[in-house]
């Protein structure tokens, strides 16, 4: 459907947007916790769909992982637009919601295995790090405050993370 | 910032990358190298695919109506839903239904896509048979898809395509081989005519592809398209 919509098919679009907008608005919410700001990228979201469907092929992304991909960033890039000074830890969204949506099994629930086990092999409050930036769009200045650590341990605290995650991931 | 990248490697940058966790700077000499280093796309596109996941556990939350109508208002200049028939197709449905419904509709076609199917075709085979790759086109995203059916790369070795156009005095590269299964290589527009007629080649190269934007190794396979 989205090759469809490369061909500016606007019934794909449409059902595209019906079935998929309410996970990629809870993504927007979820990182920019403002609903007037989130229905603002949300729409963004669509008109890039809309533009870079061409595109999308290229990228080899299942659809929802690209969809997801491009709804977050967008979100984050608004965020980091808004964000003048770090924002409190303690006004960051509940990360922990384990409801599964309706849409979980579009992307493979073995994507998500693999991710979820590999993260429980992390330090905890390492793999809560890779949560909050992921959803919540932290920076490493605001992982350090919240941590209480100079900004290059945080750095290199992740950053063994992200090896370890890795090596799990290829493994 | 200013630990050494070295110590980390691409793939922990290119993580980094996608976290959006470089600084400006970081960001932007990052983007700067990714145009024209198809190993770092490729961890990108990784790191991607599997951060996507996390967002699994995000509830949906259905935005007001007006939301899609903006959408439309935008792209199609119009002020209401347009006319078309899908509008509200799924609003019968229980909404778990209408989610399977539509989410089977819109994969399914991206599985099969009928639109997308190669025209045109070439065997790359090294002369002892050590190595066959089909290499398909399709003309509509100007991609060329690869399957490796015999051989691989070399120990230690990647493999990269090359278009010699037909007149033309140099090969141009066209991308890498993934390691392993199916490799979608989409041609720039300015070169993609002079893909059927011209010739395609693979050469081992250094890990990251050659260094010179010319084959430095052996050329182990060479093809020509023909229509399917």
């Amino acid at each position: 459907m989205i090759a469809q919509i490369v061909l500016r098919d606007r019934s794909a679009f449409s059902a595209l947007y019906d079935a998929t907008s309410a996970k990629l608005f809870g993504v927007c919410l979820r990182v920019l916790d403002n609903r007037a700001e989130a229905e603002e990228v949300l729409q963004e979201v669509y008109i890039r769909i809309w533009h870079k469907a061409d595109s999308y092929t290229v990228t080899g992304h299942s659809p929802m992982t690209w969809l997801i991909t491009v709804a977050r960033n967008l979100s984050i890039d608004r965020l980091r637009k808004r964000k003048t000074k770090t924002k409190p830890i303690d006004d960051a969204v509940e990360l922990a919601d384990d409801r599964p949506g309706p849409e979980a099994e579009a992307i493979a629930s073995s994507e998500r295995a693999q991710i979820e086990a590999c993260m429980t092999e992390l330090d905890p409050r390492h793999a809560e790090a890779v949560k909050r930036v992921y959803l919540g769009g932290e920076t490493y200045n605001d992982l350090a405050e919240a941590q209480n650590v100079p900004l290059n341990t945080m750095r290199t605290w992740l950053r063994r993370s992200l090896l370890k995650l890795r090596e799990c991931l290829t493994r | 910032m200013s630990d050494p990248e070295d110590e980390y490697g691409d793939s922990t940058l290119a993580a980094e990358y996608v976290l959006r966790l470089l600084d400006p700077s970081e960001h932007a000499s990052f983007e700067e190298r990714l145009k024209d280093d198809p190993q770092l796309r490729r961890l990108v596109h990784d790191w991607e695919a599997h951060f996507a996941p996390i967002a699994g556990e995000i509830a949906p939350v259905a935005p007001p109506p007006r939301a899609k109508q903006s959408i439309n208002a935008a792209l199609h200049g119009e002020a209401k839903p347009s006319r078309a028939w899908s509008w509200g197709w799924f609003t019968g449905f229980g909404s778990l239904a209408a989610a399977a419904v539509a989410a089977f509709l819109i994969f399914a076609p991206i599985l099969n896509p009928p639109d997308l199917t190669p025209s045109f075709q070439a065997e790359l085979a090294a002369p002892d048979g050590s190595l066959v790759v089909t290499a398909g086109v399709i003309p509509a995203t100007h991609e060329i898809v690869l399957d490796r059916v015999v051989g691989a790369a070399p120990p230690g070795r990647v493999l990269e395509l090359w278009l010699i156009a037909e007149g033309a005095t140099a090969p141009v590269s066209l991308g890498l081989l993934a390691a392993e299964g199916t490799t979608r290589i989409v041609v720039p527009d300015d070169i993609a005519p002079g893909v059927r007629t011209g010739t395609i080649a693979l050469s081992d190269e250094p890990p990251g592809g050659s260094p010179t934007g010319a084959p430095t190794g052996t050329i182990l396979a060479t093809g020509t398209f023909v229509d399917l």
